[in-house]
Protein backbone atom coordinates (compact mmCIF):
# COMPACT_ATOMS: atom_id res chain seq x y z
CA UNK A 1 0.00 0.00 0.00
CA UNK A 2 1.11 3.55 -0.60
CA UNK A 3 1.95 5.76 2.30
CA UNK A 4 -0.38 8.69 2.26
CA UNK A 5 1.56 11.22 4.29
CA UNK A 6 5.14 11.50 5.47
CA UNK A 7 6.05 13.08 8.78
CA UNK A 8 6.94 16.42 7.27
CA UNK A 9 3.62 16.64 5.46
CA UNK A 10 1.81 15.71 8.64
CA UNK A 11 3.53 18.44 10.62
CA UNK A 12 2.68 20.94 7.89
CA UNK A 13 -0.89 19.73 8.06
CA UNK A 14 -1.09 20.16 11.80
CA UNK A 15 0.53 23.58 11.76
CA UNK A 16 -1.87 24.63 8.99
CA UNK A 17 -4.74 23.38 11.09
CA UNK A 18 -3.42 25.28 14.10
CA UNK A 19 -2.89 28.49 12.16
CA UNK A 20 -6.29 28.01 10.58
CA UNK A 21 -7.93 27.78 13.98
CA UNK A 22 -6.18 30.94 15.19
CA UNK A 23 -7.19 32.89 12.15
CA UNK A 24 -10.85 31.94 11.79
CA UNK A 25 -11.92 35.49 12.43
CA UNK A 26 -9.67 36.97 9.74
CA UNK A 27 -11.22 38.68 6.72
CA UNK A 28 -11.36 36.70 3.49
CA UNK A 29 -8.09 36.71 1.61
CA UNK A 30 -7.70 37.05 -2.14
CA UNK A 31 -7.38 33.73 -3.94
CA UNK A 32 -5.07 33.25 -6.94
CA UNK A 33 -5.78 30.46 -9.42
CA UNK A 34 -2.46 29.13 -10.69
CA UNK A 35 -1.25 26.85 -13.47
CA UNK A 36 2.08 25.57 -14.71
CA UNK A 37 4.30 28.33 -16.16
CA UNK A 38 4.24 26.55 -19.56
CA UNK A 39 0.43 26.46 -19.68
CA UNK A 40 -0.80 29.13 -22.10
CA UNK A 41 -4.54 28.46 -21.61
CA UNK A 42 -6.81 31.38 -20.81
CA UNK A 43 -9.66 30.30 -18.55
CA UNK A 44 -12.66 32.26 -17.37
CA UNK A 45 -14.40 31.66 -14.04
CA UNK A 46 -16.91 29.28 -15.63
CA UNK A 47 -14.15 27.12 -17.14
CA UNK A 48 -12.26 27.01 -13.82
CA UNK A 49 -15.46 25.97 -12.07
CA UNK A 50 -16.05 23.21 -14.63
CA UNK A 51 -12.54 21.85 -14.19
CA UNK A 52 -12.93 21.72 -10.39
CA UNK A 53 -16.39 20.10 -10.68
CA UNK A 54 -15.08 17.39 -13.04
CA UNK A 55 -17.21 18.63 -15.95
CA UNK A 56 -14.28 19.76 -18.09
CA UNK A 57 -11.39 17.34 -18.27
CA UNK A 58 -9.03 19.20 -20.60
CA UNK A 59 -7.62 22.67 -21.11
CA UNK A 60 -8.55 24.43 -24.37
CA UNK A 61 -5.12 23.36 -25.73
CA UNK A 62 -5.99 19.67 -25.25
CA UNK A 63 -3.80 19.11 -22.20
CA UNK A 64 -5.50 16.92 -19.56
CA UNK A 65 -6.40 19.07 -16.55
CA UNK A 66 -5.30 17.92 -13.09
CA UNK A 67 -7.15 20.04 -10.52
CA UNK A 68 -5.54 20.27 -7.06
CA UNK A 69 -7.59 21.13 -4.00
CA UNK A 70 -6.28 22.71 -0.84
CA UNK A 71 -6.83 20.53 2.25
CA UNK A 72 -10.31 20.68 3.77
CA UNK A 73 -8.93 22.55 6.77
CA UNK A 74 -7.39 25.35 4.67
CA UNK A 75 -9.15 28.67 4.41
CA UNK A 76 -8.35 28.97 0.68
CA UNK A 77 -10.56 25.92 -0.03
CA UNK A 78 -13.52 27.59 1.61
CA UNK A 79 -12.86 30.90 -0.17
CA UNK A 80 -12.37 29.25 -3.56
CA UNK A 81 -15.58 27.19 -3.26
CA UNK A 82 -17.55 30.26 -2.31
CA UNK A 83 -16.08 32.63 -4.92
CA UNK A 84 -15.65 30.32 -7.91
CA UNK A 85 -18.00 27.35 -7.42
CA UNK A 86 -20.60 29.47 -5.64
CA UNK A 87 -21.31 26.84 -2.99
CA UNK A 88 -20.20 26.03 0.54
CA UNK A 89 -17.43 23.46 0.97
CA UNK A 90 -19.98 21.01 2.40
CA UNK A 91 -22.19 21.42 -0.67
CA UNK A 92 -19.21 20.84 -2.96
CA UNK A 93 -18.29 17.74 -0.95
CA UNK A 94 -21.89 16.50 -1.19
CA UNK A 95 -21.78 16.99 -4.97
CA UNK A 96 -18.58 14.95 -5.18
CA UNK A 97 -19.77 12.22 -2.85
CA UNK A 98 -22.49 11.21 -5.30
CA UNK A 99 -19.94 10.93 -8.11
CA UNK A 100 -17.20 9.24 -6.08
CA UNK A 101 -19.44 6.54 -4.59
CA UNK A 102 -21.06 5.71 -7.94
CA UNK A 103 -17.72 5.51 -9.74
CA UNK A 104 -18.48 8.49 -11.97
CA UNK A 105 -15.71 10.78 -10.88
CA UNK A 106 -12.70 11.29 -8.64
CA UNK A 107 -12.46 14.28 -6.38
CA UNK A 108 -9.51 16.63 -7.07
CA UNK A 109 -6.38 15.56 -5.23
CA UNK A 110 -5.83 17.31 -1.91
CA UNK A 111 -2.58 19.04 -1.00
CA UNK A 112 -1.81 20.31 2.45
CA UNK A 113 -0.14 23.71 1.96
CA UNK A 114 0.27 26.53 -0.55
CA UNK A 115 3.97 25.59 -0.86
CA UNK A 116 3.03 22.01 -1.76
CA UNK A 117 0.46 23.22 -4.29
CA UNK A 118 3.07 25.48 -5.92
CA UNK A 119 5.68 22.73 -6.12
CA UNK A 120 3.17 20.22 -7.53
CA UNK A 121 1.90 22.65 -10.16
CA UNK A 122 5.37 23.82 -11.15
CA UNK A 123 6.34 20.22 -11.90
CA UNK A 124 3.09 19.10 -13.65
CA UNK A 125 2.13 20.73 -16.95
CA UNK A 126 -1.59 20.00 -16.64
CA UNK A 127 -1.97 20.87 -12.96
CA UNK A 128 -4.22 23.71 -11.81
CA UNK A 129 -4.80 24.92 -8.25
CA UNK A 130 -5.49 27.91 -6.07
CA UNK A 131 -3.58 29.55 -3.25
CA UNK A 132 -3.66 32.63 -1.10
CA UNK A 133 -2.51 35.53 -3.35
CA UNK A 134 0.20 36.35 -0.85
CA UNK A 135 1.85 32.95 -1.39
CA UNK A 136 2.34 33.33 -5.17
CA UNK A 137 5.93 32.82 -6.40
CA UNK A 138 7.53 33.01 -9.84
CA UNK A 139 7.43 29.20 -10.15
CA UNK A 140 3.78 29.25 -11.29
CA UNK A 141 1.51 31.39 -13.45
CA UNK A 142 -1.52 33.23 -12.07
CA UNK A 143 -4.51 33.04 -14.47
CA UNK A 144 -7.23 34.57 -12.32
CA UNK A 145 -7.81 36.21 -8.96
CA UNK A 146 -10.98 36.16 -6.91
CA UNK B 1 -21.67 -13.42 2.20
CA UNK B 2 -21.85 -15.31 -1.07
CA UNK B 3 -20.77 -12.10 -2.78
CA UNK B 4 -17.97 -11.65 -0.33
CA UNK B 5 -16.46 -15.00 -1.26
CA UNK B 6 -16.81 -14.36 -4.95
CA UNK B 7 -15.28 -10.94 -4.64
CA UNK B 8 -12.53 -12.12 -2.38
CA UNK B 9 -11.49 -14.61 -5.01
CA UNK B 10 -11.66 -11.89 -7.66
CA UNK B 11 -9.46 -9.72 -5.50
CA UNK B 12 -7.04 -12.58 -4.95
CA UNK B 13 -6.88 -13.26 -8.67
CA UNK B 14 -6.34 -9.61 -9.44
CA UNK B 15 -3.69 -9.23 -6.78
CA UNK B 16 -1.81 -12.15 -8.30
CA UNK B 17 -2.05 -10.49 -11.68
CA UNK B 18 -0.67 -7.20 -10.45
CA UNK B 19 1.99 -8.59 -8.14
CA UNK B 20 4.58 -7.14 -10.51
CA UNK B 21 3.71 -3.61 -9.41
CA UNK B 22 5.73 -2.20 -6.57
CA UNK B 23 2.79 -0.16 -5.43
CA UNK B 24 -0.70 -0.36 -6.93
CA UNK B 25 -2.54 2.90 -6.48
CA UNK B 26 -5.19 1.86 -3.95
CA UNK B 27 -7.55 4.50 -2.60
CA UNK B 28 -9.80 3.88 0.36
CA UNK B 29 -12.70 6.16 1.04
CA UNK B 30 -16.10 5.67 2.56
CA UNK B 31 -19.41 6.96 3.75
CA UNK B 32 -21.89 6.23 6.45
CA UNK B 33 -24.91 7.29 8.42
CA UNK B 34 -25.62 6.85 12.10
CA UNK B 35 -29.37 7.33 12.28
CA UNK B 36 -31.92 6.62 14.96
CA UNK B 37 -35.62 7.20 15.16
CA UNK B 38 -39.06 5.99 16.09
CA UNK B 39 -42.70 6.30 15.16
CA UNK B 40 -44.80 8.32 17.56
CA UNK B 41 -48.16 6.63 17.84
CA UNK B 42 -50.44 3.67 17.20
CA UNK B 43 -52.49 3.15 14.06
CA UNK B 44 -55.71 1.38 13.03
CA UNK B 45 -57.24 1.13 9.56
CA UNK B 46 -54.63 -1.12 8.07
CA UNK B 47 -55.14 -4.47 6.40
CA UNK B 48 -52.65 -6.41 8.42
CA UNK B 49 -54.04 -9.31 10.40
CA UNK B 50 -57.53 -8.57 9.15
CA UNK B 51 -60.26 -11.22 9.11
CA UNK B 52 -61.00 -11.43 5.39
CA UNK B 53 -64.04 -13.73 5.92
CA UNK B 54 -65.77 -10.48 6.89
CA UNK B 55 -64.24 -8.03 4.42
CA UNK B 56 -63.65 -4.48 5.63
CA UNK B 57 -66.17 -1.87 4.61
CA UNK B 58 -67.51 1.41 5.91
CA UNK B 59 -69.90 -0.56 8.14
CA UNK B 60 -67.20 -2.97 9.26
CA UNK B 61 -64.02 -0.91 9.50
CA UNK B 62 -60.73 -2.54 10.41
CA UNK B 63 -60.30 -2.30 14.14
CA UNK B 64 -56.95 -3.86 14.87
CA UNK B 65 -54.56 -1.35 16.38
CA UNK B 66 -50.83 -1.75 16.20
CA UNK B 67 -47.76 0.44 16.53
CA UNK B 68 -47.16 2.75 13.61
CA UNK B 69 -44.54 1.40 11.24
CA UNK B 70 -42.51 3.42 8.78
CA UNK B 71 -40.61 1.45 6.19
CA UNK B 72 -37.54 3.63 5.70
CA UNK B 73 -35.71 1.09 3.55
CA UNK B 74 -37.97 -1.22 1.53
CA UNK B 75 -35.30 -3.36 -0.09
CA UNK B 76 -33.72 -4.25 3.25
CA UNK B 77 -37.02 -4.01 5.17
CA UNK B 78 -35.61 -1.38 7.52
CA UNK B 79 -38.60 -0.27 9.61
CA UNK B 80 -39.16 2.09 12.49
CA UNK B 81 -41.74 1.33 15.15
CA UNK B 82 -42.46 2.78 18.60
CA UNK B 83 -39.07 1.68 19.94
CA UNK B 84 -36.26 4.17 19.37
CA UNK B 85 -33.82 2.26 17.17
CA UNK B 86 -30.53 2.69 15.31
CA UNK B 87 -31.10 -0.45 13.31
CA UNK B 88 -33.29 0.46 10.29
CA UNK B 89 -30.98 2.92 8.54
CA UNK B 90 -27.54 2.99 10.13
CA UNK B 91 -24.95 2.09 7.50
CA UNK B 92 -21.18 2.10 7.12
CA UNK B 93 -19.42 1.61 3.79
CA UNK B 94 -15.81 1.37 2.69
CA UNK B 95 -14.94 1.96 -0.93
CA UNK B 96 -11.72 0.50 -2.25
CA UNK B 97 -10.55 1.62 -5.68
CA UNK B 98 -7.46 -0.02 -7.12
CA UNK B 99 -6.02 1.72 -10.15
CA UNK B 100 -4.23 -0.98 -12.08
CA UNK B 101 -2.86 1.41 -14.67
CA UNK B 102 -3.53 1.28 -18.41
CA UNK B 103 -6.95 2.93 -17.81
CA UNK B 104 -8.28 -0.01 -15.80
CA UNK B 105 -9.65 0.25 -12.26
CA UNK B 106 -11.45 -2.12 -9.93
CA UNK B 107 -13.86 -0.81 -7.29
CA UNK B 108 -15.42 -2.61 -4.36
CA UNK B 109 -17.85 -1.27 -1.78
CA UNK B 110 -18.00 -3.16 1.47
CA UNK B 111 -21.26 -2.21 3.16
CA UNK B 112 -22.40 -2.99 6.71
CA UNK B 113 -26.01 -2.20 7.61
CA UNK B 114 -27.92 -2.22 10.86
CA UNK B 115 -30.67 -4.26 9.19
CA UNK B 116 -28.10 -6.99 8.49
CA UNK B 117 -26.67 -6.83 12.02
CA UNK B 118 -23.68 -5.03 10.51
CA UNK B 119 -22.36 -8.09 8.77
CA UNK B 120 -20.41 -6.55 5.87
CA UNK B 121 -21.09 -7.50 2.28
CA UNK B 122 -19.54 -6.39 -0.99
CA UNK B 123 -22.65 -4.66 -2.36
CA UNK B 124 -20.81 -3.11 -5.29
CA UNK B 125 -17.89 -4.49 -7.24
CA UNK B 126 -17.08 -3.53 -10.77
CA UNK B 127 -14.33 -2.88 -13.26
CA UNK B 128 -14.00 0.49 -14.95
CA UNK B 129 -12.20 0.84 -18.26
CA UNK B 130 -11.56 4.33 -19.59
CA UNK B 131 -11.70 3.44 -23.29
CA UNK B 132 -11.26 7.02 -24.52
CA UNK B 133 -11.49 10.44 -22.86
CA UNK B 134 -15.22 10.40 -23.54
CA UNK B 135 -16.12 6.72 -23.26
CA UNK B 136 -16.15 4.78 -19.98
CA UNK B 137 -17.03 1.09 -19.80
CA UNK B 138 -18.03 -0.62 -16.58
CA UNK B 139 -18.80 -4.24 -15.79
CA UNK B 140 -19.90 -5.80 -12.53
CA UNK B 141 -22.32 -5.26 -9.70
CA UNK B 142 -23.87 -1.81 -9.26
CA UNK B 143 -27.20 -0.20 -8.37
CA UNK B 144 -29.78 -0.02 -11.16
CA UNK B 145 -29.98 3.62 -12.29
CA UNK B 146 -33.75 3.82 -11.74
CA UNK B 147 -34.80 6.94 -9.86
CA UNK B 148 -32.68 10.10 -9.85
CA UNK B 149 -31.29 9.22 -6.40
CA UNK B 150 -31.13 5.42 -6.84
CA UNK B 151 -27.44 5.01 -7.51
CA UNK B 152 -26.40 6.94 -4.40
CA UNK B 153 -29.49 6.34 -2.29
CA UNK B 154 -27.36 5.07 0.61
CA UNK B 155 -24.91 7.99 0.57
CA UNK B 156 -26.83 10.17 3.01
CA UNK B 157 -24.22 12.91 2.82
CA UNK B 158 -25.04 13.47 -0.88
CA UNK B 159 -28.59 14.80 -0.39
CA UNK B 160 -30.43 17.04 2.06
CA UNK B 161 -32.88 14.56 3.58
CA UNK B 162 -32.40 11.56 5.84
CA UNK B 163 -33.17 9.33 2.83
CA UNK B 164 -34.72 9.66 -0.62
CA UNK B 165 -38.49 9.35 0.03
CA UNK B 166 -38.92 5.68 0.85
CA UNK B 167 -42.49 5.45 -0.42
CA UNK B 168 -41.05 5.80 -3.96
CA UNK B 169 -37.83 3.83 -3.47
CA UNK B 170 -39.85 0.74 -2.72
CA UNK B 171 -38.61 -1.86 -5.21
CA UNK B 172 -37.56 -5.35 -4.15
CA UNK B 173 -34.63 -5.23 -6.56
CA UNK B 174 -32.19 -2.30 -6.52
CA UNK B 175 -28.97 -3.83 -7.82
CA UNK B 176 -27.89 -5.91 -10.78
CA UNK B 177 -24.93 -7.51 -12.45
CA UNK B 178 -24.29 -6.01 -15.82
CA UNK B 179 -22.39 -3.80 -18.18
CA UNK B 180 -22.52 -0.02 -18.68
CA UNK B 181 -21.22 2.24 -21.42
CA UNK B 182 -21.06 5.93 -20.52
CA UNK B 183 -20.39 8.62 -23.09
CA UNK B 184 -19.56 12.23 -22.08
CA UNK B 185 -20.06 15.18 -24.41
CA UNK B 186 -20.75 18.91 -24.37
CA UNK B 187 -23.66 20.75 -25.92
CA UNK B 188 -22.84 24.44 -25.81
CA UNK B 189 -22.31 25.21 -22.13
CA UNK B 190 -23.98 22.03 -20.93
CA UNK B 191 -22.28 18.80 -19.91
CA UNK B 192 -23.96 15.58 -20.98
CA UNK B 193 -23.51 11.95 -20.11
CA UNK B 194 -25.45 9.26 -21.89
CA UNK B 195 -25.18 5.77 -20.51
CA UNK B 196 -26.53 2.48 -21.74
CA UNK B 197 -26.80 -0.52 -19.49
CA UNK B 198 -27.71 -4.18 -19.67
CA UNK B 199 -27.85 -6.80 -16.94
CA UNK B 200 -29.74 -9.30 -14.80
CA UNK B 201 -30.63 -9.81 -11.18
CA UNK B 202 -31.51 -13.18 -9.72
CA UNK B 203 -32.49 -12.19 -6.21
CA UNK B 204 -32.81 -15.48 -4.40
CA UNK B 205 -34.44 -15.33 -0.99
CA UNK B 206 -35.63 -11.76 -1.53
CA UNK B 207 -36.12 -10.06 1.81
CA UNK B 208 -38.85 -7.62 0.80
CA UNK B 209 -40.99 -10.20 -1.02
CA UNK B 210 -40.68 -12.63 1.88
CA UNK B 211 -41.81 -9.84 4.21
CA UNK B 212 -44.94 -9.23 2.09
CA UNK B 213 -45.68 -12.94 1.98
CA UNK B 214 -45.64 -13.08 5.78
CA UNK B 215 -47.57 -9.82 6.09
CA UNK B 216 -50.46 -11.30 4.12
CA UNK B 217 -50.45 -14.54 6.11
CA UNK B 218 -48.27 -16.57 3.73
CA UNK B 219 -45.95 -19.32 4.90
CA UNK B 220 -43.45 -19.37 2.06
CA UNK B 221 -40.02 -20.77 2.81
CA UNK B 222 -38.55 -18.16 0.50
CA UNK B 223 -39.39 -15.94 -2.44
CA UNK B 224 -37.02 -15.65 -5.38
CA UNK B 225 -37.37 -12.54 -7.51
CA UNK B 226 -35.91 -12.41 -11.02
CA UNK B 227 -35.39 -9.25 -13.06
CA UNK B 228 -33.81 -10.24 -16.34
CA UNK B 229 -32.73 -8.51 -19.54
CA UNK B 230 -32.63 -5.18 -17.72
CA UNK B 231 -31.87 -2.90 -20.63
CA UNK B 232 -32.01 0.87 -20.82
CA UNK B 233 -30.40 4.26 -20.82
CA UNK B 234 -29.83 7.41 -18.77
CA UNK B 235 -29.26 10.86 -20.18
CA UNK B 236 -27.76 13.29 -17.74
CA UNK B 237 -27.66 16.99 -18.64
CA UNK B 238 -26.08 19.58 -16.37
CA UNK B 239 -25.32 23.26 -16.46
CA UNK B 240 -24.12 25.84 -14.01
CA UNK B 241 -27.27 25.78 -11.88
CA UNK B 242 -29.05 22.53 -12.72
CA UNK B 243 -28.62 18.80 -13.19
CA UNK B 244 -31.40 16.76 -14.78
CA UNK B 245 -31.67 13.15 -15.85
CA UNK B 246 -33.93 11.19 -18.14
CA UNK B 247 -34.22 7.41 -17.68
CA UNK B 248 -35.82 4.61 -19.60
CA UNK B 249 -35.33 0.91 -19.06
CA UNK B 250 -37.27 -2.30 -19.45
CA UNK B 251 -36.89 -5.77 -18.05
CA UNK B 252 -38.62 -9.13 -17.66
CA UNK B 253 -40.07 -10.11 -14.30
CA UNK B 254 -40.51 -13.54 -12.78
CA UNK B 255 -40.97 -14.90 -9.27
CA UNK B 256 -40.76 -18.20 -7.41
CA UNK B 257 -42.75 -18.43 -4.20
CA UNK B 258 -41.34 -21.56 -2.61
CA UNK B 259 -43.62 -23.28 -0.12
CA UNK B 260 -42.42 -25.14 2.97
CA UNK B 261 -42.68 -28.44 1.07
CA UNK B 262 -40.45 -27.07 -1.67
CA UNK B 263 -43.20 -26.69 -4.26
CA UNK B 264 -43.18 -23.56 -6.38
CA UNK B 265 -46.35 -21.49 -6.73
CA UNK B 266 -47.78 -20.43 -10.09
CA UNK B 267 -46.63 -17.07 -11.38
CA UNK B 268 -47.23 -15.41 -14.73
CA UNK B 269 -44.09 -13.65 -15.93
CA UNK B 270 -44.44 -10.20 -17.46
CA UNK B 271 -42.27 -7.34 -18.53
CA UNK B 272 -42.06 -3.82 -17.13
CA UNK B 273 -41.04 -0.42 -18.44
CA UNK B 274 -39.55 2.29 -16.26
CA UNK B 275 -39.67 5.91 -17.34
CA UNK B 276 -38.43 8.90 -15.36
CA UNK B 277 -37.31 12.49 -15.35
CA UNK B 278 -35.72 14.08 -12.32
CA UNK B 279 -33.07 16.45 -11.13
CA UNK B 280 -31.97 19.39 -9.05
CA UNK B 281 -32.16 23.10 -9.79
CA UNK B 282 -30.40 25.83 -7.80
CA UNK B 283 -32.17 29.17 -7.79
CA UNK B 284 -30.81 31.92 -5.58
CA UNK B 285 -30.95 30.61 -2.00
CA UNK B 286 -33.11 27.62 -2.92
CA UNK B 287 -32.42 24.16 -4.25
CA UNK B 288 -35.36 22.36 -5.84
CA UNK B 289 -35.29 18.60 -6.26
CA UNK B 290 -37.83 16.65 -8.25
CA UNK B 291 -38.41 13.23 -9.76
CA UNK B 292 -41.31 11.96 -11.84
CA UNK B 293 -41.57 8.28 -12.72
CA UNK B 294 -43.94 5.86 -14.37
CA UNK B 295 -43.64 2.09 -14.18
CA UNK B 296 -45.93 0.04 -16.43
CA UNK B 297 -46.41 -3.73 -16.58
CA UNK B 298 -47.63 -5.59 -19.66
CA UNK B 299 -49.67 -7.86 -17.36
CA UNK B 300 -53.39 -8.79 -17.51
CA UNK B 301 -54.28 -5.94 -15.12
CA UNK B 302 -52.51 -3.19 -17.04
CA UNK B 303 -50.64 -2.27 -13.85
CA UNK B 304 -49.16 1.22 -13.61
CA UNK B 305 -47.25 2.97 -10.83
CA UNK B 306 -47.09 6.74 -11.32
CA UNK B 307 -44.91 8.38 -8.66
CA UNK B 308 -43.42 11.79 -8.08
CA UNK B 309 -41.36 13.80 -5.64
CA UNK B 310 -40.96 17.54 -5.17
CA UNK B 311 -38.70 19.10 -2.58
CA UNK B 312 -37.32 22.51 -1.71
CA UNK B 313 -34.26 23.31 0.36
CA UNK B 314 -33.35 26.75 1.69
CA UNK B 315 -29.57 27.15 1.78
CA UNK B 316 -28.05 29.25 4.50
CA UNK B 317 -24.32 28.79 5.10
CA UNK B 318 -24.39 25.63 7.16
CA UNK B 319 -28.11 25.24 7.69
CA UNK B 320 -30.40 23.70 5.10
CA UNK B 321 -34.04 23.41 6.14
CA UNK B 322 -36.08 21.35 3.68
CA UNK B 323 -39.55 20.13 2.87
CA UNK B 324 -40.52 17.30 0.54
CA UNK B 325 -43.69 15.71 -0.76
CA UNK B 326 -43.68 12.31 -2.44
CA UNK B 327 -46.67 10.52 -3.85
CA UNK B 328 -47.04 6.93 -5.05
CA UNK B 329 -50.04 5.42 -6.77
CA UNK B 330 -51.00 2.04 -8.19
CA UNK B 331 -53.49 1.76 -11.05
CA UNK B 332 -54.91 -1.15 -13.01
CA UNK B 333 -55.87 0.25 -16.37
CA UNK B 334 -57.41 -2.98 -17.70
CA UNK B 335 -59.74 -3.46 -14.71
CA UNK B 336 -63.18 -1.91 -14.22
CA UNK B 337 -61.87 -0.41 -11.00
CA UNK B 338 -58.70 1.31 -12.16
CA UNK B 339 -57.98 3.40 -9.07
CA UNK B 340 -58.52 1.67 -5.73
CA UNK B 341 -55.20 0.00 -5.04
CA UNK B 342 -52.04 1.01 -3.22
CA UNK B 343 -51.79 4.78 -2.77
CA UNK B 344 -49.86 6.88 -0.29
CA UNK B 345 -47.96 10.10 0.17
CA UNK B 346 -45.24 11.28 2.48
CA UNK B 347 -44.79 14.81 3.70
CA UNK B 348 -41.39 15.32 5.25
CA UNK B 349 -39.59 18.24 6.70
CA UNK B 350 -36.39 18.73 8.57
CA UNK B 351 -33.03 20.40 8.63
CA UNK B 352 -29.53 19.52 7.57
CA UNK B 353 -26.73 21.16 9.53
CA UNK B 354 -23.23 20.97 8.01
CA UNK B 355 -21.36 21.15 11.30
CA UNK B 356 -18.15 19.77 9.78
CA UNK B 357 -16.68 19.78 6.21
CA UNK B 358 -17.27 16.01 5.97
CA UNK B 359 -20.22 15.42 8.24
CA UNK B 360 -23.72 16.74 8.60
CA UNK B 361 -26.35 16.43 11.28
CA UNK B 362 -29.96 15.89 10.23
CA UNK B 363 -33.30 15.79 11.91
CA UNK B 364 -36.45 14.90 10.01
CA UNK B 365 -40.14 14.41 10.59
CA UNK B 366 -42.10 12.18 8.21
CA UNK B 367 -45.84 12.03 7.94
CA UNK B 368 -46.86 8.96 5.95
CA UNK B 369 -50.48 8.89 4.83
CA UNK B 370 -51.86 5.61 3.54
CA UNK B 371 -54.61 6.56 1.09
CA UNK B 372 -55.66 3.05 0.04
CA UNK B 373 -59.30 2.33 0.89
CA UNK B 374 -59.59 -0.54 3.41
CA UNK B 375 -61.77 -2.65 1.07
CA UNK B 376 -58.94 -2.76 -1.48
CA UNK B 377 -56.74 -4.92 0.72
CA UNK B 378 -53.82 -2.66 -0.21
CA UNK B 379 -53.82 -0.67 3.00
CA UNK B 380 -50.86 -2.53 4.40
CA UNK B 381 -48.56 0.37 5.34
CA UNK B 382 -50.85 2.30 7.66
CA UNK B 383 -50.36 5.95 8.53
CA UNK B 384 -47.32 6.90 10.56
CA UNK B 385 -45.55 9.85 12.14
CA UNK B 386 -41.82 9.36 12.48
CA UNK B 387 -38.91 11.33 13.84
CA UNK B 388 -35.35 10.45 12.87
CA UNK B 389 -32.06 12.04 13.96
CA UNK B 390 -28.70 11.25 12.46
CA UNK B 391 -25.25 12.13 11.25
CA UNK B 392 -24.08 11.43 7.69
CA UNK B 393 -20.39 11.48 6.88
CA UNK B 394 -17.85 10.82 4.16
CA UNK B 395 -14.14 10.18 4.42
Amino acid sequence: MCKQYNKKQLSIMFSTLFVGMLSTSSVSAEIAVIVNAANSSALDKNAIEKIFMGKMKKFPNGQVALPMNAAKSMNSRKEFNKAVIGRSSSQVNAYWSKLVFTGKGSMPKELSSDAEIISTISSNQGAIGYIDSGSVTGAVKVIAKF
Amino acid sequence: MKYFKRTLSTLLVSSTLISGYVCADVKISGFGSIVAGRTLDDVTLDNVGYDWSQPPSAANPPSITREQILTADFYDVGQYNNDFSFRPETVFALQIVADMGENLKVTGQLVAKGVDDFSPEFDWYYLTYQATDELTLMAGRRNIPMYYFSEFSEVGYAYPWMRPPSNLYWWQVTQFNGVHAMYDFSLGDFSNTISFFYGNEYSNDNKEMKYYDELYGGTARSVNEFWTDIMGMNWNLSGDFFDVRFVYFQNDRDREVIAQDGSIGDYTPFSQKFLGFGGTVDLAMFTFLFDWNLVTYDDANGTEFPTYLISAVYNMDELHPFISYSKADHKREKRTNTEDYEEHYMLSYGIRYDFHPSASFKIQYDKFVDEAVPESGWRYHGDSDTVTIGVDFIF
